[in-house]
C-alpha cells in the first residue's frame, strides 16, 4: 500500500496493516486518562476493556499513578518499558497531545484518539488540530480518530470505547467502519440483537490518519469478513475508497454505505450542463453501483441489508415464495418485492399439494401463501410450510412472516426449516416482544428477522444486488 | 504540437472557456468526428465562437439553414458585433436520429467522472444520464449506452431507426481517457449535443466547450 508523502520516518512508522494487526489483536494497552471518577471518558474505557473481558495487560496512565480498577497505574507513558500495542487516548485535548508526542518516542503501533478538540471544533480546535498534523507528520504509529468513540473486536474481547451501545456482540462475518461514532453504536447494537456477528467495528472520527478507504481495504480483505458496513460523511479519498471497494466486490465481498451529508464545495457554481448533471449525490450513487457498492438510504435500512447479507446465502434469481399467518401481511410483502423488482411466481404443484394439508379451504397456498390463524394449532406447522416453499425448484428466495407466537417450538421448526435449504430466507416477526417464546434459536444461526414486510424488502433488496439482477 | 501542450497554451494564456471552434479542433485531433467545415454547397450552419459566450444562442450567434454564401455572410455579421471572436460555419447534422450529451468533470470526491445521457433539450431530464468513473474503457462505455431510460431512445423507440451506438461508446471512452489524463489542466469538457446517425454511419459533435482549471498560481491566489 502507498504510504503519505509525508511519512519522513518510513523505517519506523507502521504500514497500516501492520498498526491494525496490532491494534485488533493487542498485547498491551495503554489507557491514557485512566481514571476512578464515574462519568471520566478514561474511567468508562478502562471498565468496558475489563468487563468484556479483554485478557491482555492494561496499563492505566493517570499523572497520580496507584492503582485504578484493580489496575497498577504509571504516570506517564515514559514510564512503559517495552513495546505498547495500542495506546488510547481519552483525556482532554491538551493532555492528549502532548500524550501523542510522547508515543513519538516510545515503541507504539497504534493509538486511538477518543479526545475531541480538534478540526471538527472550527476555529476554536485550529490550533490543536494543526498541532495535531505537526505531529502525525513524523509519527512511527498510526492513529485512528481522533473524535471517534474506539474501536471494537469481539473475537479478541477487546472494547476500546466509552460507549457501552458495543457490549455483549458476539463475533462473525460483519465489519463496520464510521465516521460517527453514535451511528455505530446504533448499528452495532441493531445488528447484536438480530445476532448479526461482528469482526470488528472502527468508529473513525476525524480521519487525520487512518482512513475510511484504509480501513476497508484492512477489514475487508480480512478473511473472516463478509460484509463491510460504512457510515461516511466525507470521503477524503474517495477514488481510493471506491477503488478498494470495487476489488472487495469483484472478490465476492459485500460492502454496504450509507453517505450522509453533503459534500462542502457542492454548491460551487458550474458552467455546463454535465456540472449541474452531476450533482454530488447522484455522482456517489453512479459510482457506488459502479463498483457494487450497495448504498443504504440510512442506517437502519443498511443495518436490514447487512442482516440479510450476513447470513451468507447468495439467491440464484430473483423469484421469492412467500408464506403468511395473516393474509394482510403477505400481500404487503409481495408488493414491496414487486416493486423492487422480485417475481412472486406462483408455487409448483407438489408444493401447493404439500402445503395444502395444512391450510384450510378459505386460505391460498398458490403464492404468497395464506396459511391462515389456523396454522398456530399446531406449532410446527409454519417450519414445515417454510421449508416445504424453499425447497420449491421455482422459489429462490423463501420469507416467512409470522406474528405472535405461542411457543418454542414453534421458533424451532423455523430454525429448522433454515438449515434444511441452502437458499436465502427472511422472516418477518411483527411480534417478537408480545410472544412466548425466544428468538435465540434464529440469532444463532445469524437467520435475518425483520419486524415488518418494509425493513425485509430492504433486505432483499441487497439480496438482489448480489444476483445483479434487479437495478 | 500534442493536445496536452494545446491545452497549456491556452492555459498559460489566461483562458478560462475554450470556444467551440478551438474546443472542436482538439477533439478532432483525439479521433473525434465533427461536423464538415465550409462546406461549398449543402445547408449550413454559422456561429461566432467566443469565450466570453459559451451559451452563443443566447446571444444570436447561431444561425441554422444557410446556403453556403449566406452563411459566410452571417458570420461576417455577427463578427462585427462581437470583437475577438472566431466565425465558425460547418455543414448541417441533418441526418441523427438522436441527440446525446457526454461530459466529463472532476468530482469533489470521485475525481474524475463521465456522464452520458439524451442531450439538446432532453438534458433536463437528469436522471436518465449514465454517470461512470473516468477514464471508462470501452466495456463500461458499452453498458453506459445499454442502460437507462437512454438506451431505449438509442434502441429506436416505435419503429425508429436504431442509432449507431458503437461509435457512442467509443466517443464516450476516448473523451474520458482524455479527461482523465488531462483532468489537472481541464476542469470540465462537454459535448452538446452529438448528433448520432443510424447504426452503422457513425456520429459528429455539433457543440463542445472545454473549461480549463484555473493554472498553479491562481489555484494558489484562491486559497
Amino acid at each position: 500500500m502507498a504510504e503519505p508523502e509525508t511519512n519522513r520516518m518510513a523505517t519506523r512508522r507502521p504500514s497500516v496493516a501492520q498498526a491494525l494487526d496490532g491494534l485488533f489483536d493487542p498485547r498491551t494497552i495503554a489507557v491514557v486518562g485512566a481514571s476512578r471518577t464515574k462519568g471520566k471518558l478514561g474511567q468508562a474505557v478502562l471498565a468496558l476493556l475489563k468487563s468484556n473481558g479483554y485478557r491482555g495487560k492494561i496499563i492505566p496512565v493517570n499523572p497520580s499513578g496507584g492503582e485504578i480498577e484493580g489496575l497498577a497505574a504509571v504516570r506517564s507513558l515514559d514510564e512503559i518499558d517495552g513495546p505498547i500495542d495500542v495506546v488510547v487516548l481519552a483525556t482532554p485535548v491538551g493532555v492528549a497531545l502532548d500524550a501523542l508526542e510522547s508515543c513519538a518516542r516510545l515503541d507504539v503501533k497504534a493509538v486511538v484518539g477518543v479526545t475531541s478538540g480538534f478540526s471538527e471544533a472550527g476555529e476554536d480546535g485550529r490550533s490543536n488540530e494543526m498541532r495535531l498534523r505537526r505531529i502525525m507528520q513524523d509519527a512511527p504509529f498510526r492513529l485512528v480518530g481522533p473524535n471517534c468513540e474506539g474501536v471494537v473486536r469481539p473475537a479478541t474481547d477487546l472494547q476500546l470505547t466509552f460507549s457501552p451501545m458495543f457490549n455483549g456482540l458476539r463475533p462473525g462475518p460483519v465489519a463496520m467502519i464510521s465516521q460517527s461514532g453514535a451511528l455505530a453504536g446504533l448499528m452495532a447494537l441493531r445488528l447484536g440483537e438480530r445476532g448479526v456477528g461482528i469482526n470488528a467495528i472502527v468508529s473513525s472520527g476525524n480521519e487525520t490518519d487512518l482512513t475510511a478507504a484504509d480501513l476497508l481495504e484492512y477489514l475487508g480483505n480480512d478473511p473472516e469478513t463478509r460484509v463491510v458496513l460504512c457510515y461516511v460523511e466525507e470521503l477524503r479519498d474517495g477514488r481510493r475508497f471506491a477503488e478498494v471497494a470495487r476489488r472487495l466486490t469483484q472478490d465476492g465481498k459485500h460492502v454496504v454505505a450509507v453517505k450522509g451529508g453533503r459534500s462542502r464545495a457542492g454548491s460551487r457554481a458550474v458552467q455546463s450542463h454535465t456540472g449541474a448533471m452531476a450533482g454530488d449525490d447522484r455522482v456517489i450513487s453512479a459510482v457506488f453501483r459502479e463498483t457494487g457498492v450497495i448504498r443504504a438510504r440510512e442506517s437502519v435500512a443498511a443495518v436490514d441489508a447487512v442482516t440479510a447479507l450476513a447470513a451468507g446465502r447468495r439467491p440464484a434469481g430473483n423469484r421469492v415464495g412467500i408464506i403468511s399467518v395473516t393474509g394482510g401481511l403477505g400481500v404487503e410483502m409481495t408488493d414491496l418485492a414487486e416493486s423492487a423488482g422480485f417475481e412472486v411466481p406462483v408455487l409448483d404443484e407438489a408444493t401447493q399439494t404439500a402445503l395444502s394439508h395444512y391450510v384450510p379451504f378459505y386460505g391460498s397456498v398458490s403464492n404468497p401463501v395464506d396459511l391462515t390463524g389456523v396454522v398456530l394449532a399446531n406449532p410446527t406447522y409454519v417450519g414445515r410450510c417454510l421449508k416445504a416453499v424453499a425447497a420449491d425448484p421455482g422459489v429462490d428466495i423463501a420469507i416467512a412472516i409470522i406474528t405472535f407466537v405461542p411457543d418454542q417450538q414453534f421458533i424451532e421448526a423455523l430454525a429448522e426449516a433454515f438449515d434444511s435449504t441452502g437458499k436465502p430466507i427472511l422472516i418477518v416477526w411483527t411480534g417478537a416482544a408480545r410472544s412466548n417464546a425466544s428468538g435465540e434459536a434464529l440469532r444463532e444461526r445469524a437467520v435475518p428477522v425483520y419486524d415488518s414486510p418494509a425493513r425485509a424488502a430492504s433486505g432483499l433488496a441487497a439480496l438482489a444486488a448480489m444476483t445483479g439482477e434487479v437495478a | 504540437m500534442t493536445p496536452r501542450e494545446t491545452l497549456e497554451n491556452w492555459q498559460r494564456a489566461g483562458r478560462k472557456v475554450v470556444h467551440e471552434a478551438d474546443a472542436k479542433d482538439l477533439l478532432q485531433r483525439i479521433g473525434i468526428p465533427v461536423p464538415k467545415r465550409d462546406p461549398t454547397e449543402g445547408r449550413c450552419v454559422a456561429k461566432l465562437c467566443h469565450d466570453d459566450y459559451p451559451h452563443k444562442s443566447d446571444h444570436g450567434l447561431v444561425r441554422l439553414g444557410l446556403a453556403p454564401e449566406e452563411a459566410q455572410q452571417a458570420a461576417a455579421e455577427m463578427a462585427q458585433r462581437f470583437a475577438g471572436g472566431t466565425p465558425l460555419i460547418e455543414e448541417m447534422e441533418e441526418g441523427s436520429v438522436a441527440e446525446w450529451i457526454i461530459g466529463c468533470k472532476r468530482d469533489d470526491t470521485f475525481g474524475p467522472i463521465v456522464l452520458a445521457g439524451p442531450g439538446g433539450i432532453l438534458v433536463e431530464l437528469i436522471d436518465a444520464a449514465e454517470i461512470r468513473l473516468a477514464p471508462a474503457g470501452p466495456q463500461t462505455a458499452e453498458t453506459m449506452v445499454d442502460s437507462g431510460p437512454g438506451a431505449r431512445l438509442l434502441a429506436g423507440l416505435r419503429g425508429a431507426e436504431p442509432a449507431d451506438k458503437g461509435a457512442l461508446a467509443d466517443l464516450i471512452s476516448r473523451i474520458s481517457v482524455f479527461f482523465a489524463e488531462n483532468a489537472d489542466l481541464i476542469s470540465e469538457i462537454e459535448i452538446n449535443p452529438v448528433m448520432v446517425r443510424a447504426d452503422g454511419k457513425g456520429l459528429a459533435a455539433a457543440d463542445a466547450l472545454i473549461v480549463l482549471s484555473p493554472n498553479a498560481d491562481e489555484q494558489e491566489s484562491l486559497t
